[in-house]
């Protein structure tokens, strides 16, 4: 019973708090600026209000603009049921470390297709830019993830966490430190955070993921913002999670459980810190060099697996 | 007694640097090599008389006493000829007399660096001294400050020097290749106690270690295909710097590559790196031929020749034997004398003529009688000809190679010979024959220069003649040494 | 054996070399290349340091005082000094772009560790299995040597490759006699203030030090 309710749980919590997290970000972001921001709610309030519009849908899509935000909801509803968030015990026997990332990518093909499918410019050019910054992110994901995987023996992301939960310190290598390294530029990327694209801005030549949510309108932009959301909140559970799970409730306990929700919103909170003063502080790199940031990051990653041989 | 050997340069160098006039530089850096080559053939007489000299970092056995001959010799030769050359480019105003001063100084200096080479054991020290031999020379390429001085001087550092980095990468892995064994390890660097311990080195480590050196070192040595700065740097320094680079410093830096291959063979055989040596000489001579024939330029010529008898050696060790290592050793001197007397010759036109393009140069045999027959017996000589010295110890080198039934190699190198001769007669033959410019002086540009030119000549043709006494036996001791270290 | 966090700190300091190595590669500014080699000659040190405590032997303290004060302050300071006498431009100039000259490196990295894994089974020492990310470390100097255009860089290729070769002395046998290391660290540091001067000549002679320009000596 425990393997099938814990999960469940886990992933309504993760669903409810991710709109929290970005209205925690800008926020942030607004005080590091000097100014007030918006409420701290004010995401949930957003959801709300599009979930009661009308949609207006062009004329000349196909059922490909219907379905996508349906889609990528799913997958981020199955991915959140993969991810241990405050508790090892996920379903993982639907699925593993490589279910999770190849779920995201279906997501992001179906946004990058729907967005084409409108005909307008701008949707195309977010999505060809999107697939250019996502095929040299998901290696650098798989490599790194990887690397966890390698060093806890097995790929299944629960088993990742409890393995290195528990054993203390004996499983820390320098391998860890550089995966970890790599995968924080790859959060970046992949959830469109400054330096790859700034959430915030209205100019539509320099977008990447808004432009190709610009044709959405009403329910299926709440859709597709929640599921950005849920996206963002899911990378910052795995970043702690198969990284350094410490706190991580190791059994369904209740007291293991406690500790278990306070360490991760802890950690999540922690993350998103880190990601607005990033945000803050470094300017958006213009399209041509995101290549080399990007194969930077490859590299740590590639490193990482490379020195968990060596070393 | 050595640690006196390796001070005298030093002291040289510092007092020509504080002298005040040039009559005072000359004379200090002329009797510097003077007694430098006074106590080194003392100190050679001993070694081949009693044995070898052994005072912990420093060492000298028989090849270290040969090789260090040869340098004090060369190195008083090109004393004596900078002061008539570096005097005379001085006195055209070329130059101030400070930085005349500088040369000597660092002429010195460089010498010093060469003879730490000669005379160390431990394999680290013979690292830092020909690492120090490019850091003396650096500036005595760049000399002139010219466009063409400036990048010859910058190629010949960082080529070198990353060349002497993977060196060095080799000389830790032959430290580790004797990790394993007990009880050596405060002088595990020390040639001395490697050669002693060598069946019980590491052979896969020593045999890594042996590439990286033969690869660094060789690119010091001009091997091809890390011979890309040489003709730059030996044709863009200052004459006598230029015999002194060809004839010595490459010499240096093949004994670095040598002391290594003594180990190896110890350990696993002649075969590996005798191999290695003998693929490195052939296409040192290949290269060197056809860049031979494209020269334009009579000292970047040279500095090909030098490219060319460094191959030679290479084969000559490569061959091994008693005849392949005496070919080698007897060709080490005879290329320096030789190719230092061609330098010096080359000298002289290069101050009358005021270029160093061979197109320019016609007519040598009548404005500068002397200088041109000591020119075409240069070229006689250092493309092998009998009666000259060349002639001998190439000869050596081919016997060898045949009775060690190295038939390909041996029609190889006759082959690259007979072009490199063709070819290089061809280029002095124009520069000598023909009507020059009507408006050029005629006369000789130095008598003392031809004086020492025509003394180094008598020396390869008494070579090519007669091996003396003492010069046989002293060969036979190398040849001993390397035979002995076989197992 | 060595405790697991003796193992740790060794190894993440050499790794951490490596990764400096790989930054430096990245590098578009000039400034930034000679910080980052200052940083990995520091994470060198310290990890010289850290091999001295470990084993007890007293004289690689000395050369470890001495990479940091060498390698990690003065020469930095020297070379940025002559940067800035001399007015570079501060771009890296480069023959082969970032995300292809990373991957070469990335190449490079695994070559060395296939070259040197019959060294490192036969080691005895606790540092052995850095010894192919030693190797990695003096093959990404010489290609940031070959693809670089500016006199300087290739400099600091150069002294990338002697990291290199240093860690790989740490990683076979501990360091080599101690005064091996003291003239060798003198011949680095002459090396440097030579090739420094050579650029203020060469600077003052071509008005640059773009290396490309240096083609008067040709057949």
């Amino acid at each position: 019973m425990n393997a099938v309710i814990l999960p469940v749980i886990q992933a309504l919590f993760v669903l409810a708090i991710a709109p929290l997290l970005t209205g925690i970000i800008r926020k942030l972001k607004a005080w590091m600026q000097s100014r007030r921001g918006p409420p701290l709610l004010q995401p949930y309030y957003d959801l709300y209000k599009l979930f009661r519009k009308d949609s207006v849908v062009s004329k000349d899509s196909s059922w490909m603009t219907t379905v996508a935000p349906y889609v990528c909801m799913t997958a981020m509803l199955v991915a959140a049921l993969l991810v241990p968030v405050f508790v090892t015990e996920s379903m993982g026997f639907m699925g593993d470390l490589i279910v999770v990332v190849y779920l995201f990518a279906m997501a992001r093909l179906f946004m990058a297709l729907a967005a084409l499918d409108a005909g307008s410019t701008f949707g195309g050019m977010g999505s060809s830019r999107e697939m250019l910054v996502s095929s040299l992110v998901e290696p650098t994901i798989l490599l790194a993830i990887f690397t966890t995987a390698l060093i806890a023996g097995t790929t299944n992301l629960g088993g990742i966490s409890s393995a290195i939960a528990s054993s203390g310190l004996d499983l820390v290598r320098p391998a860890l430190f550089l995966a970890f390294a790599g995968f924080f530029i790859a959060v970046l990327a992949e959830n469109a955070r400054v330096p790859f694209d700034n959430p915030a801005t209205h100019l539509e030549l320099t977008m990447i993921h808004e432009g190709m949510l610009l044709e959405y309108s009403g329910k299926q932009l709440a859709l597709m913002e929640w599921s950005s959301m849920t996206k963002l909140a899911l990378f910052t559970v795995i970043a702690w999670n198969a990284f350094f799970p410490w706190g991580i409730a190791l059994e369904a306990q209740p007291l293991p459980l406690l500790i278990g929700i306070v360490v991760i919103v802890a950690k999540m909170l922690v993350l998103v810190f880190a990601i607005a003063l990033i945000e803050s502080s470094i300017a958006k790199m213009r399209l041509f060099r995101l290549p080399n940031l990007l194969t930077g990051s490859l590299l740590l990653a590639f490193l990482a697996v490379m020195t968990f041989y060596v070393l | 007694m050595l640690e006196l050997l390796v001070a005298i340069p030093i002291v040289s160098a510092l007092l020509c640097y504080l002298a005040g006039t040039r009559r005072a530089m000359e004379v200090c850096s002329a009797l510097g090599t003077g007694v430098l080559l006074a106590v080194s053939i003392a100190l050679g007489v001993q070694v081949f008389g009693v044995g070898a000299i052994y005072e912990g970092t420093l060492f000298l056995d028989s090849f270290g006493a040969f090789a260090l001959v040869i340098v004090a010799f060369i190195g008083l030769m090109t004393s004596l000829y900078s002061i008539g050359y570096m005097g005379r480019e001085h006195e055209e105003g070329e130059f101030p007399l400070g930085r005349l001063r500088l040369y000597y100084a660092l002429l010195n200096g460089f010498i010093f660096t060469m003879v730490l080479v000669t005379v160390s054991n431990n394999l680290g020290v013979m690292w830092i001294a020909i690492e120090g031999t490019t850091l003396a020379s650096a500036f005595l390429v760049g000399f002139y400050n010219r466009e063409t001085s400036l990048e010859a001087a910058w190629k010949y550092v960082i080529i070198c020097s990353v060349g002497i980095t993977l060196a060095l990468l080799g000389i830790i892995l032959a430290y580790a290749s004797s990790t394993k064994i007990p009880g050596i390890e405060a002088t595990a660097l020390d040639w001395t106690t490697l050669m002693n311990v060598a069946p019980q080195l590491d052979p896969t480590l020593l045999k890594v270690a042996f590439i990286m050196v033969l690869v660094g070192y060789g690119t010091k040595v001009g091997l091809a295909p890390m011979h890309t700065w040489l003709p730059d740097a030996h044709s863009q320094a200052p004459t006598p710097v230029s015999a002194l680079l060809s004839g010595v410093l490459l010499n240096c830096a093949m004994y670095g590559i040598l002391r290594l291959h003594l180990i190896t063979s110890a350990s696993i055989g002649p075969g590996f790196s005798g191999t290695l040596l003998l693929a490195f000489g052939v296409l040192s001579l290949a290269v060197a031929a056809i860049f031979i024939i494209l020269a334009r330029d009579y000292k970047r010529l040279l500095a090909y020749s030098s490219i060319e008898h460094m191959g030679i050696i290479a084969i000559g060790f490569g061959i091994g034997g008693p005849f392949g290592v005496l070919g080698g050793l007897l060709h080490m001197l005879n290329h320096a004398v030789t190719k230092s007397m061609l330098f010096f010759t080359s000298g002289n036109i290069l101050l009358r003529f005021k270029t160093k393009a061979m197109e320019e140069v016609r007519g040598l045999g009548t404005s500068m009688p002397l200088t041109a027959l000591f020119l075409v017996l240069g070229a006689l000589a250092i493309t092998g000809s009998p009666p000259f010295s060349i002639f001998i110890s190439e000869f050596t080198v081919v016997y060898g190679g045949l009775q060690q039934g190295q038939y390909i190699v041996v029609g190889l190198m006759l082959l690259f010979l007979v072009v490199i001769f063709a070819a290089f007669l061809w280029h002095v033959l124009r520069m000598v024959f023909g009507n020059g410019a009507k408006d050029k002086e005629r006369g000789e540009v130095s008598r003392s220069n031809l004086a020492i030119i025509a003394a180094m000549m008598i020396i390869a043709i008494l070579f090519g003649l007669y091996l003396p006494d003492f010069l046989g036996h002293a060969l036979d001791a190398v040849v001993h040494l390397f035979q002995g270290a076989v197992p | 054996m060595a405790s697991l966090l003796e193992t740790n700190l060794v190894n993440g300091l050499a790794a951490l070399v490596m990764l400096a190595a790989f930054m430096m590669v990245a590098s578009s500014r000039m400034q930034s290349l000679v910080r980052t080699f200052a940083l990995q000659s520091l994470a060198l040190g310290a990890l010289a340091a850290s091999v001295a405590y470990l084993t007890g032997a007293e004289h690689i303290y000395i050369v470890a005082a001495l990479t940091i004060g060498i390698k990690a302050i003065a020469i930095p300071r020297f070379l940025s000094y002559v940067m800035e006498r001399i007015n570079v431009q501060r771009e890296v100039e480069k023959i082969v772009h970032t995300p292809t000259s990373l991957l070469v490196c990335a190449g490079l990295a695994v070559l060395a560790y296939y070259v040197a894994a019959p060294i490192i089974e036969q080691g005895t020492v606790i540092t052995r299995n850095a010894m192919a990310l030693s190797l990695g470390v003096v093959l990404i100097g010489l290609f940031m040597m070959i693809s670089r255009r500016k006199a300087m860089s290739q400099v600091i290729g150069l002294l990338c490759m002697e990291n290199g070769l240093f860690m790989a002395a740490i990683s076979a046998t501990y360091g080599m006699p101690l005064i091996v290391e003291l003239g060798i660290f003198f011949d680095v540091l002459v090396l440097v203030i030579i090739v420094g001067m050579l650029a203020f000549r060469i600077n003052r002679t071509f008005d640059s030090l773009d290396t490309s320009f240096m083609r008067r000596l040709r057949e």
